[in-house]
């Protein structure tokens, strides 16, 4: 039903965005991580409502003239000015520094699509017009603006607004799997990709913090009092956290020869996706780690790569920080990779930035593909905190403190041989996902551009 | 962990060997085809049954029952509960009671498990089930792709009236597990067993075309012997505020009278709501043909398109676009627009959604004429995916009613709903239809389903 598929061509990421409690921007993010020191911080945009905890990992104002630049900044939910601003980041480096856009897409706006993973889209602009406080009382009838706002609540306007802005016309998702969404719109991106209904695929995510989810987690009894601490001994729940990450995905000889031409730079190969479901529980992870475990495989294998862990340069884990997510998810990774498990640097994102719940995957995306790009595992925060890491029996690798440079086998070599980074994200409902990434050996100079 | 190997240029199609439907109109496939011929609209005033009126946008927004944009097409819950385990369902909300039901149905069609003996108790097989090896090595890696426009609506609401009206500590731990978007879905596989890939979509009405779509995408991709796709979603009286507050809804001619949706009429004046789920299995015609089962109807392609003329709020006007991405999936699905004897529309009766759908048509007919097009809309109701169904019953020969409240073709669109009361050239069987589904918030997805017979 689809097009002949592309004979194992490589898809890159050209181009990367992210917006998070670190800042606006991928700079931001790259340097707040290796700064070992986290984000978290105290809940401001709904303090002192009555939540339980007062921990949240948010995004500040724009820096000064960002908003000017998109008309109608003022009608669009958070969640798409966080996407909106990463989709042009990550877009401006794809495209080169001459007019990004138009250099991506060129002429064939159909073989254009954006794929996102969401969670909460305009749900805190909802909750401001249904408060008791807020600009409705009973028997009034909305306003314009107020019709504006509850607009931005269905989950899939973050993706539609970007499309538009891009003026993209090819297939247009949004992938809502809790918070496995941002690595599963991965995987429907690549599938696109290779069947070659696509020739570009702007994949992301953009989720914005909301008392719906807020509250809800609060109520699971799921989130720490203090910032989280994945994989530590003593870890007490998660950080919900907000912001965006976009990467720009396109098969290889796509980009070298708009590089050639443009410049650019290529961050990393997507190499294969996994999903899986528990089928076991709609908020408890199953105990050994069997969806884990099958996605991690599934992913492995979607790549042609074996379940070796000499495979690995590092995994970015989905690591939330909750006693039995993070217990689950280690026993799946063991399961698949034996002790040797314990040999794999791992990293949690969420640790730095927070939870993004749909979005995070998105996020973690650009980490990954950053990573392997400056050969460079960021850290994760509360180095000082006591313990070991989650299972004392295969003790995982956590990369504390500081940041732990990779040496590549070669200098950097293909898609194996220590060359793959691993990505997890496992959401609500017992929905798993994993995505590999490979390390690209760097090409010329006169073929890549500088850093972003 | 088993591998099927991928599906490459030339396989056979793709097959749907079992539907699961539910909506206003009723439960299963005959209750939607007796629908389908009778002309009316299921359409009920809010408060005369369902929800209450308590939920917070309803009082706070002002709306009563029995204006015009009080009036919905609501899945009746009796009709498709004994599909889903007693137990099993005090657990569930109303959409994932709903996706669960839809499912069992298709796989009960499917022989994929034992939901055939309706109020079983949920368990995906019984180990002397005929055919069980090969259903149970179907369903251990079957993939789940289910589509929702606007999520557990309901859940979502009640939640939302804790937090906000009462305390953020009131905030009850069911109600938001089951509000996340992907709960159907994860109930779907909780209860079949189901462990491949698990991903809800959003993509408004066009969601359940995208779901097939990616589902298919799992199947030929070798990662699943069999997936169900397909989309649930339920109207609350909050939606439906928000929608009439667009604009969006059809209006009746007096207060208290019933609006009447009017597809492709000159005179429409909005689209009506309806809910429901709507589940197919697919499945390689390997795996079906092993199991011995007769497909229902084989996938010839689909795409999805996105119309970036599409204002934030409204409908867009790149037909053109639209029906440039139309014409190349019939092209890579094998078929020439002539070779397409139904169109099974998405058009509901919105006066610009209407023109776009039939501009789009016609640009992707270009000088030639149009085949038979049907709405089901008309009868069933905005959301719940029955356009999928809709297909599949016309490729067995499911005959069409006239489409309630047509009376007059709008000369700009030059659309005239089919139906076999109204004569005219209706080949039968019909061998290729081709269903649609634009939105307005720019998302298209096209979908093009062929007779099972050789």
């Amino acid at each position: 039903m689809r097009a002949p598929p592309r004979d194992r061509a490589r898809f890159v990421i050209s181009g990367l965005g992210a917006v998070s409690a670190y800042g606006w921007g991928v700079d931001a993010l790259w340097n707040g991580l290796l700064s070992g020191r986290t984000a978290i911080g105290t809940l401001g945009c709904f303090a002192g409502e009555g939540h339980r905890t007062d921990v949240s990992a948010e995004v500040g104002d724009p820096p000064a003239g960002l908003a000017e630049r998109y008309p109608g900044w003022d009608e669009l939910s958070r969640a798409e000015r966080f996407a909106l601003v990463a989709v042009d980041e990550a877009v401006g480096q794809a495209g080169g520094p001459d007019g990004g856009r138009a250099a991506l897409i060129g002429d064939a706006p159909e073989l254009v699509g954006v794929f996102f993973g969401g969670s909460t889209a305009g749900m805190v602009e909802s909750e401001e017009v249904f408060r008791p406080s807020g600009e409705i009382s009973e028997g009034d009838r909305l306003r314009a603006h107020e019709l504006r706002m509850l607009a931005s609540q269905p989950l899939d306007v973050p993706a539609a607004t970007v499309a538009r802005h891009l003026g993209a016309a090819g297939t247009v998702v949004t992938v809502s799997s809790a918070c496995a969404s941002g690595t599963q719109a991965l995987g429907v991106a690549l599938d696109a990709l290779r069947a070659g209904e696509v020739e570009v695929a702007v994949v992301g995510g953009a989720d914005s913090l909301c008392r719906l989810t807020y509250a809800g987690f609060n109520s699971l009894r799921v989130v720490d009092e203090r910032a989280c601490r994945p994989f530590r001994a003593g870890r007490a729940g998660m950080t919900l956290g907000e912001g965006a990450g976009v990467v720009v995905i396109e098969p290889e000889e796509r980009a070298l020869d708009r590089i050639g031409a443009r410049g650019g730079r290529i961050f990393a190969s997507l190499l294969g996706v996994g999903n899986s479901c528990d089928a076991h529980h709609m908020t408890a992870p199953h105990p050994e780690g069997l969806g884990a475990a099958l996605a991690v495989e599934r992913a492995l294998r979607d790549a042609g790569l074996p379940a070796d862990v000499s495979t690995l340069a590092f995994l970015n884990a989905h690591g939330t920080g909750t006693p039995l997510n993070d217990l689950s998810e280690w026993r799946g990774v063991a399961s698949v990779f034996g002790s040797d498990a314990s040999r794999v640097p791992l990293t949690a994102t969420k640790a730095s930035v927070g939870h993004l719940l749909g979005s995070s995957g998105a996020i973690e995306a650009v980490v990954t593909a950053l990573s392997l790009d400056r050969a460079t595992v960021p850290p994760t925060p509360w180095a000082e905190e006591p313990g070991e890491t989650v299972d004392p029996e295969t003790p995982g690798r956590l990369v504390l403190g500081e940041a732990l440079r990779i040496d590549f086998p070669d200098g950097g070599a293909e898609e194996n041989r220590g060359s793959v980074a691993l990505s997890t994200s496992f959401g609500f409902g017992g929905a798993n996902a994993a995505a590999a990434f490979g390390r690209v050996v760097p090409r010329p100079a006169s073929r890549h551009g500088a850093d972003p | 962990l088993s591998e099927h190997e991928p599906r490459g240029p030339g396989s056979p199609r793709l097959v749907i060997t079992g539907l699961g439907a539910i909506g206003p109109w009723g439960a299963g496939r005959d209750a939607l085809a007796s629908a389908l011929t009778g002309s009316r609209t299921f359409l009920e005033p809010f408060g005369s049954s369902g929800p209450s009126e308590r939920l917070l946008g309803f009082r706070s927004l002002g709306l009563t029952a029995g204006e015009g944009a009080g009036w919905t097409g609501r899945a009746d819950d009796a009709s498709y509960a004994a599909w889903v385990p007693a137990r099993a369902a005090r657990r569930m909300s109303r959409p994932s009671r709903m996706a669960v039901a839809a499912a069992r149905m298709a796989l009960a069609e499917a022989g994929l498990a034992n939901a055939g003996s309706a109020g079983g108790d949920g368990e995906p097989l019984p180990p002397d089930f005929e055919g069980a090896e090969a259903a149970r090595e179907a369903m251990a890696e079957a993939a789940v792709v289910l589509s929702t426009a606007y999520g557990p609506s309901s859940v979502t609401e009640e939640l939302e009236e804790q937090i906000l009206l009462r305390n953020p500590e009131a905030a009850s731990p069911f109600l938001f597990a089951e509000s996340v978007a992907n709960a159907p879905a994860a109930q779907v596989a909780r209860l079949t067993g189901a462990r491949g890939a698990n991903l809800t979509m959003t993509a408004r009405e066009a969601g359940t075309l995208m779901a097939v779509r990616q589902a298919a995408g799992e199947l030929e991709a070798g990662r699943s012997a069999a997936a169900l796709a397909g989309t649930v979603d339920e109207i609350t009286p909050v939606l439906q505020v928000i929608l009439d507050r667009f604009g969006s809804l059809a209006r009746g001619r007096r207060a208290g009278e019933a609006p009447t949706p009017r597809p492709f009429d000159r005179r429409r004046s909005g689209f009506v709501t309806g809910e429901g789920a709507t589940v197919a299995v697919l499945e390689t015609p390997e795996t079906a043909r092993r199991r011995g089962r007769e497909p229902l109807a084989k996938i010839a392609g689909s795409a999805g398109a996105f119309d970036p003329t599409a204002p934030r709020h409204g409908w867009g006007t790149g037909h053109w676009m639209l029906g440039r991405t139309l014409r190349r999936t019939l092209e890579r699905a094998g078929v020439a627009p002539t070779g397409i004897d139904l169109i099974v529309s998405g058009a509901s009766g919105s006066i610009p959604g209407d023109r776009l759908e039939a501009l789009t048509l016609r640009a992707a007919w270009e000088e030639a004429p149009l085949p038979p097009v049907v709405a089901p809309k008309a009868v069933t109701g905005e959301l719940g995916g029955t356009q999928l169904a809709v297909a599949v019953l016309a490729l067995a020969g499911a005959p069409f009613g006239p489409t309630p409240g047509f009376r007059a073709v709008d000369p700009e669109l030059g659309v005239e709903p089919w139906s076999d009361r109204s004569g005219g050239s209706f080949p039968r069987p019909v061998r290729r239809v081709l269903v649609t589904s634009l939105t307005p918030s720019g998302t298209a997805a096209f979908l093009v389903l062929e007779h099972p017979a050789p």
